[in-house]
């Protein structure tokens, strides 16, 4: 690929970064509020146990193609904690509290 | 110039997926957003290759891929998988159904389209 085509690409890459951005925070929010409740005790529903698997999965598949591999792993690392029988200790909800706090750092440090 | 179809519900995959075929390979890219939107597409526009996601609400990637080997109009058509499913046996358990490749998301947005030509002996 030449110069230039790559130089439109990654322009263009940006334009879509930043389109999709709000797309990929409502994501991280709803692993944010996920991880939240069961730190507090509570345990998750049916379906917000899938939603939260769900997002992680498309944050997973997303993150790198942006360049943010980081991003992908920790989503990856989510989605198999939310994908199963979600263990009720208290560092699973450690755990997917500090993911949901790092893909959002990630996210934010995206230049 | 070839022609591919992306059937993918995610908008932010389909659109980087259809920028980066279109802006480093050239290709005409046409894109829909659900199975039954793709059968659709796939039968009307005959395009050379189809990229489908596995995970879509509805019909998903490998019911989706059935259907379009069932139609005569469609059942021609390479089709590669994409999926963020990592593990080595979900990749195995889609190669199985008889798609050309099964590629992993993320992807490379500046290699993808060397993939595909790989893949389809376009290079």
């Amino acid at each position: 690929m030449g110069s230039g085509a790559a130089s439109q690409l990654s322009e263009a890459m940006n334009r879509l970064w930043e389109k999709f951005l709000p797309q990929m925070h409502e994501r991280v929010g709803t692993l944010q509020s996920a991880a939240a409740r069961l730190a507090s005790g509570s345990a998750l529903s049916t379906d917000e146990q899938n939603k939260a698997g769900a997002d992680a999965h498309k944050l997973a598949g997303v993150l790198g193609t942006f360049g943010l591999n980081e991003g992908t792993e920790l989503a990856r690392e989510a989605e198999g904690l939310y994908g199963g029988a979600l263990d009720p200790e208290p560092e699973t909800a450690a755990r997917l509290t500090a993911i949901a706090e790092q893909l959002r750092a990630i996210i934010a440090g995206r230049r | 110039m070839h022609r591919i179809l992306i059937i993918d519900d995610e908008d932010d995959i389909r659109e980087v997926a259809a920028l980066s075929l279109e802006t480093v390979a050239g290709w005409e890219v046409m894109v829909a957003s659900s199975g039954a939107q793709g059968l659709a597409r796939a039968a009307t526009y005959q395009p050379d290759a189809i990229l489908l996601d596995v995970m879509m609400p509805g019909m998903d990637g490998p019911a989706t891929f059935r259907e379009l080997q069932k139609n005569p109009a469609t059942a021609h058509i390479p089709v590669m998988l994409l999926t963020a499913k990592v593990q080595a046996t979900d990749r195995s358990r889609f190669a199985d159904l008889g798609v050309k490749a099964v590629l992993v998301k993320p992807f490379d947005p500046i290699t993808l389209s060397q993939q595909v030509a790989d893949i389809l002996g376009w290079s």
